[in-house]
């Protein structure tokens, strides 16, 4: 300020307790224009528990404007001047009467400012970091090295790629996924470390469809049959890696992929090398009914040694492959029938079978699929 | 036949009925007496009842709160006003190693009608030492029971029960809720003290809180109303034992639960009831129950760091904002 | 003094010491758990000033309080059975050596905390006065409690409001392993308290005459509205701070000194140390029951034919004492249980 202009004092309205936060004045004790010293009472206010005295804080002319008496005021509000010199008192009008008009109850002057809010309070930031899983441990299984095959690289398991690759692209909505695509999810990164290959033949399947059609069983059934017996005489594909060593299963389960509308999900028929096919086909009735309603429970689809995926149905699938999930060794996907017969895709673990065993694999379903008829047999001999 | 009071109002109001009702109740604390209180909650019992009854103790939170336990064992029944729950760390010995456990280790042969009525919670700006509260502590003492009025009419009831009951009963207000108002009848029913309310109904989602933050909590639901999202409001006014049927009936109805509470969120009150109603609700649920605590962080000066500190109204809302959201998950209603 | 007044007292210090030997042997066997802090020497304390109270009054004891219990009245058996911890117990099993309590002799624990008998006995007598009653408090408490903030809140208070109390200082010299010098920047403890304007009086807790005459002068002197009044008892405890402790910060010399009474004699350069028996500390020389038992004898209260008969009586007691809590049933989960829950069943809760 320069020398020119008036020295004005605010007179603010005073905390006068430690949970107020407007007082009323009541009264001013001395009028405009009046010598004022420091220390002096120069107003009465009414808190939230008594009526106080307002003291000057510094020498010289109460001045106006004043507040009127019976005015609310949020602490902190202007009230009025106290001027260094007489002369000024009624000179201090036009600032002081437009930081008067601010109403009373505007943004809780007194009350502490709002923290300059990020986008999320802290306490909310506390609240949803909780609920967000935490990223699992990269507990990824040690690769075994085969001659002339690298060891898979390390995949981070973290839910989740980069946002910013997103970010970089059009605006986007985040929708909370199903539960069952959460859980394929986090299988399927699972899985990701697993070195596989894949080999895959030409197999006739007109005999099966021709024998499930006479005897009344699901394609699928059957299937399952011809691979359960396969993999008993090729007892490797119903091994499992650990770190420790194969873990060798004494039955076979085969889990077959169906697609529920939602999803996919692969009810696992048990014993499906061993029991009679009448009982598995009754099992797979029931599985296939349940998948169709979503009452699946997670013993009907866990733990298969061996899996079985067909999308056949799509005759412009002439051949796929699969994600070979945790638990089992291999998992073949059936294409369409062609003239020749339809590409079967047997993709595996490395850790576990090499490829001329996968090649022996399908050379015996081969058999099986020609001559359907060891596939209705209760047991069969190792 | 209901009157406006204020919270310390109804509280003076019940300390007066009982003393009147019962020679044996007394009360004793720091500026009790002559003073009326450092809230306001004993004021003119000084003048009505005398020395004895309205007891100034000098400043030895321990020993007064031990003197009120020594007194419960021979048949009277003492309220003993520590000036707020920091104090009550000076006090444990007596509540916890006394109060709690001598009807046990005596093998039943004594009864401990004791109340300790105590406010804690942030108020404003009066830093770490006077801003914290310690609910999560008592709770985890075998013995005790904790009642946690937020309104002046269950500040009425729950003090007066607590009195009339035979077993130490620790009253938890808060500084804050003081000067609020709200209706006290005298002669109502009183509901059982433990029992939970639902302040609000709601379909959508399930708010549970207790003290001020119930409070809080039925701010937020007005605003969520405006919305389209019907919060259910429970205000627990108890922290032990804790009402869980009522909780869990509510979570059958709404499937989501977000606990609001102003005390730390490590191993707070909230952890115990996330954790319990998850046990008891879990296939109710369709989303994992979401807790708005307080910063684990001593409280700060500064005021609005200490404002940002505890969840305010915009962050419950918020909260339940996030925890509504659909999913193809949600089942129907 | 009346003879069957001495007769009584002399026989609750034998029955304390045979009972606290037992409890210790107990303890070696397995079948005492936990803490066990013993009360040897310190009889006099216990006889003098609990048989100069009426059953009316109260007492506030800490965790070395089986012979307050004894001399109180309480059967040997239920102290014992508390001891076992079973349901026959003072505290029906839940309280152990620590957390002794006898609602119909007013014996009202039992506390493990150091300090925390003064706060309650302020309390109960807290309630007499403001029932007008005339009935006293007498709070136990040690040379260590003398530094707990508790001690000094309890003092002023008990002061500041003439309140019925009578402190009874059981002053062995040691706070577990620190003598009192090493723990107390004013080892007389007397000192202390008169700063809080509250009448004391320090006195031989060896001889359980001195002790209870004390007593009856203070007892009288709050009776007649004198306010609390505190007695400083020199005592000593043969064993150590409890059956944990070996209680080696003591020389040897020092123990022998008290159990004989005589400085110079315990000047023994070659003394080996180690717990005295019994036939021990009666082969070195008189002990405070000895002193009494003498004493009692010189008078012509007691012919020492009456003292065998004594001991005898009360190793009876004690012997069935053991058995009795040896069969004695276990307490149940669901009595626990109920000790928890029994003070709300009338009330609704939810």
């Amino acid at each position: 300020m320069t020398m020119n202009q008036p020295q004005a004092h605010a007179i603010t309205m005073p905390a006068l307790s430690d949970t107020m936060s407007n007082g009323r004045l009541v009264k001013w004790t001395k009028k405009s224009g009046d010598e004022v010293k420091k220390g002096d009472v120069i107003a009465e206010v009414e808190t939230d528990k008594a009526v106080m005295d307002v003291e000057a804080f510094q020498d010289g002319y109460l001045s106006g404007p004043l507040a009127g008496e019976g005015t609310e005021a949020p602490v902190g509000q202007t009230i009025g001047y106290i001027t260094d010199n007489l002369a000024d008192v009624s000179s201090v009008k036009s600032t002081a009467v437009e930081a008067a008009r601010l109403p009373a109850g505007n943004g809780n002057a007194a009350a502490p400012s709002p923290v300059a809010q990020a986008r999320v309070s802290a306490v909310l930031a506390a609240s949803m970091a909780s609920l967000r899983p935490s990223p699992l441990r990269d507990t990824g299984p040690a690769t075994m090295r085969t001659s002339g095959e690298p060891a898979a690289p390390k995949i981070p398991l973290a839910a989740g790629g980069p946002r910013s690759a997103i970010e970089a692209g059009p605006p986007y909505r985040v929708e909370r996924a199903s539960s069952l695509r959460e859980a394929v999810a986090r299988n399927m990164i699972a899985s990701a470390p697993t070195p596989s290959f894949r080999v895959t033949a030409q197999l006739a399947l007109e005999p099966l469809l021709a024998a499930a059609q006479a005897q009344h069983y699901a394609l699928s059934l059957l299937l399952a049959r011809a691979c359960a017996l396969t993999i008993v005489a090729h007892p490797l594909f119903n091994a499992a890696y650990t770190p420790d060593g194969l873990a060798r299963r004494d039955r076979v389960d085969i889990g077959i992929a169906i697609d529920n509308g939602e999803g996919l999900i692969t009810p696992v028929l048990r014993d499906a090398a061993r029991r009679p096919l009448d009982e598995l086909a009754e099992d797979w009735t029931q599985l296939r009914d349940k998948a169709k309603s979503r009452r699946l429970a997670p013993a009907d689809y866990s733990g298969a040694t061996f899996y079985v995926s067909d999308l056949g149905v799509f005759s412009v699938v002439y051949a796929f492959d699969s994600i070979i999930p945790i638990g089992a060794s291999a998992i073949l996907s059936i294409g369409a029938s062609g003239p020749q017969g339809a590409f079967c895709t047997l993709s595996c673990d490395h850790r576990v079978v090499f490829g001329a065993d996968a090649a022996r694999f399908l050379a015996t379903l081969e058999q099986h699929l020609k001559d359907p008829a060891k596939l209705f047999a209760v047991e069969t001999q190792q | 036949m209901s009157q406006e009071l204020l919270y310390w109002q109804a509280l003076n109001r019940a300390l007066d009925h009982e003393m009147a009702a019962d020679e044996s109740v007394f009360t004793l604390g720091e500026d009790v007496g002559l003073y009326g209180g450092s809230y306001r909650v004993t004021e003119g019992l000084y003048a009505k009842y005398g020395e004895w009854r309205v007891r100034d103790t000098p400043i030895s939170e321990n020993s007064f709160t031990g003197l009120g336990v020594g007194a419960a064992l021979v048949g009277t029944r003492p309220v003993v006003e520590i000036m707020t729950i920091n104090l009550m760390l000076l006090a444990l010995d007596s509540i916890i190693n006394g109060a709690a456990k001598i009807p046990f280790m005596s093998g039943g042969q004594f009864k401990m009608p004791l109340v300790v009525r105590v406010p804690g919670g942030i108020a404003r700006q009066l830093a770490a030492q006077h801003a914290q509260r310690l609910e999560h502590t008592l709770m985890n003492v075998p013995g005790l029971r904790i009642a946690v009025p937020a309104t002046p009419q269950d500040a009425y009831w729950q003090l007066r029960q607590a009195i009339q009951s035979d077993d130490p009963i620790i009253v938890l207000e808060h500084e804050l809720l003081y000067f609020t108002k709200g209706p006290v009848d005298f002669v109502a029913e009183a509901p059982p003290m433990h029992r939970a309310a639902v302040r609000r109904e709601g379909r959508d989602l399930t708010i549970v809180g207790y003290s001020r933050h119930a409070v809080l909590a039925q701010e937020a639901a007005s605003e969520l109303a405006k919305e389209g999202i019907g919060a259910e409001v429970i205000d627990l006014r108890s922290l032990k034992p804790i009402d869980w049927n009522t909780c869990a009936a509510s979570l059958e109805k709404t499937h989501r639960l977000l606990i609001v509470e102003e005390d730390c969120r490590f191993a707070g009150a909230g952890a115990e009831i996330a954790a319990t109603l998850t046990e008891r609700c879990f296939h109710s649920l369709d989303a994992p129950a979401q807790r708005l605590a307080g910063l684990d962080m001593p409280t700060p000066y500064n005021g609005a760091l200490e404002a940002a500190t505890i969840p305010q109204v915009p962050d419950i809302v918020a909260a339940a904002r996030e925890l509504c959201r659909p999913t193809p998950e949600t089942k129907a209603a | 003094m009346e003879r069957e007044t001495l007769h009584h007292m002399l026989r609750d210090m034998l029955l304390s010491r045979a009972f606290e030997e037992r409890a210790a042997e107990e303890y070696s066997k397995g079948n005492i758990v936990g803490f066990l802090h013993l009360y040897p020497g310190e009889e006099a304390v216990a006889a003098g000033v609990i048989n100069a109270i009426g059953p009316s009054d109260y007492i506030v004891s800490n965790y070395r309080e089986h012979a307050h219990a004894l001399v109180r009245g309480t059967p040997a058996r239920e102290v014992m059975a508390e001891l076992f911890g079973r349901s026959t117990g003072m505290s029906g099993g839940m309280g152990g050596s620590m957390h002794m309590f006898d609602r119909e002799r007013r014996f009202m624990g039992g506390y493990a905390i150091v300090g925390q008998t003064c706060p309650i006995a302020i309390g109960i007598a807290y309630a007499i006065a403001m029932r007008g009653l005339p009935e006293v408090v007498v709070s136990f408490l040690g040379d260590g409690a003398v530094n707990q903030g508790t001690f000094h809140e309890s003092l002023n208070m008990a002061s500041l409001w003439r309140l019925p109390v009578l402190f009874v200082c059981e002053n062995n010299h040691y706070a577990i392993g620190t003598e009192i010098h090493r723990h107390s920047a004013v080892p007389e403890v007397f000192k202390r308290v008169a700063a809080y304007n509250i009448p004391t009086e320090k006195i031989d807790g060896m001889d359980v005459l001195k002790v209870h005459n004390a007593t009856k002068q203070a007892l009288d002197r709050i009776r007649r509205g004198g306010g609390p009044q505190f007695i400083e008892c020199e005592t000593y405890r043969y064993r150590g701070h409890s059956m944990a402790d070996p209680g080696t910060y003591r020389p040897a010399v020092e123990l022998k000194a008290y159990q004989t009474w005589d400085p110079i004699a315990a000047a023994i350069r070659d003394v080996e140390f180690k717990y005295p028996t019994p036939d021990e500390l009666a082969e070195v020389g008189p002990d405070n029951i000895k002193l009494f038992a003498d004493h009692l004898i010189d008078d012509e209260h007691l012919a020492e034919a009456e003292v065998e008969e004594l001991k005898v009586d009360v190793k009876k007691i004690v012997d069935d004492a053991v058995a009795f809590a040896a069969q004695s049933a276990q307490p149940t989960m669901d009595a626990a249980w109920g000790h928890l829950n029994g003070s709300h069943r009338h009330e609704t809760l939810m």
